[in-house]
């Protein structure tokens, strides 16, 4: 990896980031606005990677923070908008980068993610005055161990994830039954040794990494044939050196975040040639206005930096903070929040 | 500051007429966003092209009048909305004020309605309890802008889910099945140009689990989303977001359905051997269909699969996504199965051992076939042998779960050593940069 050092564009991504906050007179940067706090997450998370995140006004993005907090608890993608776990995730994440998580209501927010596992199941057809209820309350896990994503019951194991990972963060994971979560997951693994959304879903990169990360952090990840699921994410890396999510697609810089992860947790990297992956994510840079794209010479978006710098930050490419694959954040930040705890 | 609120009411203006077209034409099924110097070409298009459609939407002043519409209501300017033949173009120059036309109508009228609910709340009586006779309440104007404005500004930026979810939101309070089959109608018309958007998907979701058992023919419900499914999967290649849709209605259908489904995606995936989503849509009706079935019928579908895979193998060189499928089938019967054998022991039966036996030899012929032309330079040809020799070497490791767990006797398997020395040798040499993988699997599998 030291052969490659000098050549990301530090100093360019970092202004590319910052540049984004600005350009809000397009169609298509203001048709984004509705997942703004994820934007937030990618953004400010690579900047900390960088080692710049005190280039950002921390009060002011804190405060944006917690004017998307819903009254129920959850987040939103941005002010006015209805919350939902996506959101609540980036959020809590968010502040976890500031060490800031004390200005939340744990339990509250415990709480509504609590209720996104015990919704009925036929979310679809409740009455209206069983929704008002939902509405005061909000609180998202299954009978069966899923979670749902908000009120309107859509079930994906991104979203038990995400509910197992903001719970970690926050302390709380006792709040939910993890067996039955665990057990969900594990019924979601195919034949080929990935994970889908539900049970019998296709196998893909991201859904893997969700269920992979969720089960390191329950601590269960016997569940897992390493060897069968290694050999299918080993399987995404290409010629090129860039990783796809599934056969037969396309290589795009995301997957190094999503599948590298996977192998690290499973203990299978060493499976995939490192040094053309970090090549692959370098050549996808803007070297003139900064910004990482999906792939070399397509055009860059803040979604694409996020996961080439984390990429090249679990190839421990020189210079870059190191990253928990599990949890997504800075390591030094998940050391405070589950070491120094006052 | 005169200038800026001539321009929102220019595009406040826009909305409007966005808006009037959506209400006068429900039945518009595809939209998209040009540049305007391309509206002439869309009408020579037309003029070149069938005409006897072009009459399924009033083109006439007497038609307008004939279908109870304003014809002054469907005026609009011609250089940022184009629309005939229920299909809607939106010229690509007007889309950032309208889009910000759109939000700021949208929030403001769903801000509103929130407060009259829960106003509604408060005093514990329902203004719109049902569409009564009364039509004309506040919460039933309310209710309409939300509907309306939240159609504009889905169709310019399709996943915002508060959008979405103030859909939902109505159609639940209303319990009115028209109203949710206009919103299959509508998610589809974004599906048109947005193939890929999670919550258009989502939210079709959320309306076929609220007409599970109220619409009287709920099959044909079913049989028409996996038509859409396919002429979305035709024109948005390795759709995930649509093959998972599609996956998600199998629960839903009937056994029939399910046969038929399997007899028709084979034609689609002959054309789309690449699609490897299409195979997986296959592998989970096979097991639906074979769920509560004899060995021997699985033995028999499964032998069925295998040969029609082969075959598209031998005529299409060097595709994962039949190798992928391979993999599967050389585990249908078994795996799948193994919790229903761990309740009642699985006895291994003369037949099964010759079956598999056949089975390994016809795959070692296969393997052997793939192998002997990958000394040919194309790629196409080598990435061939990479996939027939881990696809053999990935069945092994496979199989040496299947032996242990019913203790079959396998006769091919007993010179293994030369198998696994020649897999190794193959795919180091084809395959080089994965040296660690293929070394680490065969120590595993000869130990």
């Amino acid at each position: 990896m030291d052969l490659l050092s000098g050549e990301l564009e530090v100093e360019k991504h970092v202004k590319y980031i910052l540049s984004i906050e600005k350009k809000k007179d397009s169609f298509e940067s203001v048709a984004m606005e509705h997942l703004r706090m994820n934007g937030a997450y990618w953004g400010l998370t690579t900047l900390d990677l960088l080692g710049k995140i005190e280039t950002v006004d921390q009060d002011e993005v804190i405060s944006w923070v917690m004017q998307c907090q819903h009254e129920s608890g959850g987040f939103a993608g941005n002010v006015g908008h209805d919350p939902h776990i996506l959101y609540t995730l980036s959020a809590v994440q968010v502040l976890a980068l500031f060490d800031k998580l004390d200005v939340l209501d744990v339990d509250k927010l415990s709480d509504c993610i609590l209720w996104l596992n015990f919704m009925e199941k036929n979310a679809a057809t409740f009455s209206p005055c069983l929704l008002d209820r939902k509405l005061d309350i909000c609180g998202l896990q299954n009978e069966d161990g899923s979670f749902s994503g908000d009120i309107w019951g859509e079930v994906d194991t991104r979203f038990s994830y995400i509910a197992i990972c903001c719970l970690s963060l926050l302390h709380r994971l006792d709040k939910i039954n993890t067996e039955k979560a665990v057990e969900y997951i594990v019924s979601c693994q195919n034949l080929d040794g990935g994970f889908g959304c539900t049970p019998g879903g296709e196998s893909h990169a991201g859904q893997i990494f969700c269920c992979v990360s969720a089960l390191a952090i329950t601590g269960s990840l016997y569940h897992i044939d390493k060897d069968l699921l290694g050999w299918w994410l080993c399987e995404r890396q290409l010629k090129s050196g860039g990783l796809n999510g599934r056969p037969e697609k396309l290589p795009d810089v995301c997957y190094s975040w999503w599948v590298l992860t996977s192998l690290i947790l499973i203990d299978r990297v060493h499976w995939i040639d490192k040094v053309k992956l970090a090549r692959f994510i370098l050549d996808c840079q803007d070297k003139e206005n900064g910004g990482i794209s999906d792939r070399p010479d397509d055009a860059v978006d803040v979604f694409h930096t996020y996961f080439g710098v984390a990429g090249l930050s679990l190839l421990e490419y020189p210079g870059l903070k190191a990253i928990d694959p599990a949890h997504a954040l800075p390591v030094d930040v998940i050391n405070k929040i589950f070491f120094d705890r006052k | 500051m005169t200038e800026n609120k001539d321009s929102d009411d220019i595009a406040f203006h826009q909305l409007k007429q966005l808006e009037r077209i959506l209400e006068c034409d429900p039945l518009i099924n595809e939209v998209g966003f040009i540049h305007p110097s391309q509206f002439a070409a869309l009408d020579d298009e037309i003029v070149g092209s069938d005409k006897s459609v072009a009459h399924s939407i009033p083109q006439s002043v007497d038609e307008f009048i004939s279908t109870n519409l304003d014809a002054n209501d469907l005026q609009h300017d011609s250089s940022i909305f184009w629309i005939r033949d229920h299909k809607l173009a939106i010229s690509t120059e007007a889309l950032f004020h309208l889009y910000n036309a759109a939000k700021h109508a949208f929030m403001a009228a769903l801000t509103q309605q929130k407060m009259v609910d829960s106003l509604c709340r408060k005093t514990d009586k329902s203004l719109n309890k049902k569409v009564t006779d009364d039509n004309t309440g506040p919460d039933i104007f309310l209710e309409s802008e939300v509907m309306n404005h939240s159609k504009a500004l889905l169709l310019l930026s399709c996943d915002n889910g508060t959008a979405w979810n103030s859909r939902k939101l109505i159609c639940s309070k209303k319990q009115c099945l028209s109203l949710l089959m206009d919103e299959l109608l509508f998610s589809a018309l974004i599906l048109s140009y947005a193939p890929k958007s999670e919550s258009a998907w989502s939210h079709r979701r959320w309306v076929i689990k609220a007409i599970d058992g109220k619409y009287p023919k709920f099959e044909d419900v079913v049989e028409r989303e996996s038509e859409l499914v396919e002429k979305i999967a035709e024109r948005s290649k390795m759709n995930y977001r649509a093959w998972n849709h599609r996956c998600w209605l199998i629960t839903y259908m009937t056994k029939e359905q399910v046969i038929n489904q399997l007899q028709n995606s084979r034609k689609w995936a002959e054309l789309h051997v690449g699609d490897s989503s299409c195979f997986h849509y296959r592998q989970l009706l096979l097991q639906r269909m074979l769920k509560h079935c004899s060995r021997f019928d699985v033995y028999h579908v499964r032998k069925e699969e295998l040969e029609w895979n082969e075959m598209l193998i031998k005529r299409y060189i060097g595709r994962e996504a039949l190798w992928v499928h391979r993999r599967f089938l050389s585990q249908l019967g078994s795996r799948p199965f193994r919790s229903e054998a761990e309740k009642e022991p699985y006895v291994v039966s003369n037949q099964d051992n010759i079956n598999m036996n056949n089975f390994i030899s016809s795959e070692m012929q296969l393997l052997h076939s793939c192998l002997s032309i990958s000394d040919n330079d194309f790629e196409d040809i080598q990435s061939q042998g990479v996939f027939a020799a881990s696809y053999i070497l990935w069945m092994f490791k496979f199989f040496n779960l299947r032996q242990q767990l019913h203790n079959s006797q396998l006769t091919v398997l007993e010179d293994m050593p030369r198998v696994m020395g020649e897999l190794k040798m193959a795919l180091n040499k084809l395959c080089p940069e994965k040296t660690l993988l293929w070394e680490d699997q065969v120590i595993s599998r000869i130990m």
